[in-house]
């Protein structure tokens, strides 16, 4: 493993790149979805005849291991980083999904209704008088999947799904543990980067 | 039970009750034959815990229904089944509620902000955008409370007195025809109840509009009131000027009024003597 060897480093540097790409984008994808589910899924604010099967939905999404899913949409889209990001977004859905719904359950109701009882419509009452009671929350979860995705992605290029995966296994089984070096620092690197931001991210928006 | 009318106003029945009674399960919270605000008056409750009154306030607000009678205000049921009719009557229908419910998140021009929401373009305001001159309105409604320097002040951030303000001018905002105000005062020193109570008698004189204030402090209310009722376990014992509500009457209204069940054709008798409000009462026609 020592000394690492550098000649990889573009290499190594533009694949890690591309993805925390994968990571950023399926985690992006993900939110869009995963709010109106999140709402559609909070027993304070969807009927319980909409609740209920969201929240299973959610649950199915949920158990399925990345892995599995990274391979299925490998299989259905061909190999290279954009089924890496659906099949990121897809399991990301499950979680943040369940998080955000369970975050606006616990809303202070009185609030809620002191918001709608100014004659706001439904989707004004959700805008103004929910969602500002669950942002820090909802903000600090997502970055922190946003961290485990690009792990997660990290994994994926394994099953030829893009970004740095695919040099671990090719140096790994090559027994070319400088190079494997390289790329552990990269990571680690980009790791902490990523760490020391959402830190200031959530304490941004407090 | 004591009952001094005094003559309905000029101006129109700004909120109406015929008959209601709120039941939850088999506790009769509140029981009133016939009540009616109209425009401009300034009716303070009076009443102990568990009298009524924001049993009455929510009714007013259109949060619950009666389970029988009906309640009407601006000549229109303000729970309505229909969601856009509600919406429409509830807008002009602003609450101060006992524990604000102000957002503590968002700066205090925000929260005043919300009170237009009912009149917003409601796409444009889901992006977060507001007219002009509703900003223009919300400046005007906190210098008049006293919240001048306060517009990006977080409310977490205030003082109990200060939010109380806030509220107030969220419920200003509204451009509503009735403001009610559940205990508004409750968790201010003497002081500062006094001063809030003052600054919002004096914003709803300017507007001309009904104040309904649900309240524990008998002086306050004599003060204020143009109207003062009294409730106790659910009915209005006092209904009249506030100089007529006598100590007598105070001891009414806050040590209860037990009602014995009509027997053999005898009206009910009503006793002043200091027992717990009942838990069970029966409907009784007194």
């Amino acid at each position: 493993m020592v000394p690492p060897d550098w000649s990889v480093t573009t290499i190594v540097v533009r694949s890690t790149i591309e993805t925390l790409m994968i990571a950023l984008a399926g985690t992006a994808l993900a939110v869009v979805v995963s709010l109106p589910l999140g709402f559609l899924a909070a027993s304070n604010v969807a009927p319980s005849w909409v609740a209920q099967p969201v929240k299973w939905l959610l649950g199915f999404v949920r158990s399925i291991p990345l892995i599995v899913v990274a391979l299925l949409c490998v299989s259905a889209v061909g190999l290279g980083p954009f089924p890496g990001l659906l099949a990121i977004a897809f399991h990301s859905v499950g979680m943040l999904g369940k998080f955000y719904a369970e975050e606006f359950e616990t809303a202070e109701q009185g609030i809620v209704n002191a918001v709608s009882g100014t004659g706001a419509s439904w989707l004004q009452t959700l805008r103004y008088g929910l969602l500002p009671q669950s942002v820090p929350q909802v903000v600090a979860f997502t970055v922190f999947r946003l961290e485990m995705n690009f792990r997660d992605a990290a994994v994926l290029g394994l099953v030829g799904a893009g970004g740095i995966g695919y040099y671990i296994q090719l140096y790994v089984r090559g027994f070319q543990y400088e190079k494997v070096a390289v790329l552990l620092l990269v990571i680690i690197a980009v790791v902490t980067v990523l760490d020391q931001l959402t830190f200031w991210v959530r304490r941004w928006v407090r | 039970m004591r009952l001094e009318t005094t003559p309905p106003p000029e101006t129109a029945t700004v909120v109406r009750l015929d008959g209601v009674h709120v039941l939850f399960g088999r506790t009769l919270a509140l029981d009133v034959e016939e009540l009616a605000f109209g425009g401009g008056e300034r009716v303070f409750v009076l009443g102990h815990s568990g009298s009524g009154k924001t049993t009455l306030s929510r009714l007013v607000k259109g949060r619950l229904r009666p389970s029988t009678g009906r309640v009407t205000v601006l000549g229109h049921d303000p729970a309505d089944a229909d969601a856009r009719k509600r919406r429409r009557i509830q807008r002009r229908v602003a609450m101060i509620d006992q524990e604000f419910y102000l957002v503590p998140r968002l700066t205090v021009v925000d929260n005043v902000l919300h009170g237009c929401l009912g009149r917003v373009s409601p796409w444009k305001s889901l992006l977060g955008w507001y007219p002009a001159a509703e900003w223009e309105r919300a400046e005007a409604i906190l210098e008049e409370v006293g919240l001048a320097g306060f517009h990006h002040r977080r409310v977490e951030t205030l003082s109990g007195g200060q939010r109380q303000r806030a509220a107030i001018a969220r419920a200003l905002m509204q451009e509503a025809d009735v403001i009610l105000a559940d205990e508004p005062v409750s968790a201010l020193d003497p002081e500062l109840a006094e001063d809030a109570l003052e600054l919002l008698v004096e914003c709803v004189a300017r507007r001309g509009v009904t104040l309904v204030v649900n309240l524990h402090q008998p002086e306050l209310a004599r003060r204020f009131a143009s109207r003062l009722v009294g409730l106790a376990n659910g009915r209005v014992v006092y209904d009249g000027a506030p100089e007529g509500f006598t100590a007598e009457d105070a001891e009414l209204v806050y040590r209860g009024q037990p009602l014995e069940k009509k027997r053999n054709g005898q009206r009910a008798r009503q006793d002043v003597a200091a027992q717990a409000p009942r838990p069970d009462l029966r409907l009784v026609r007194g």
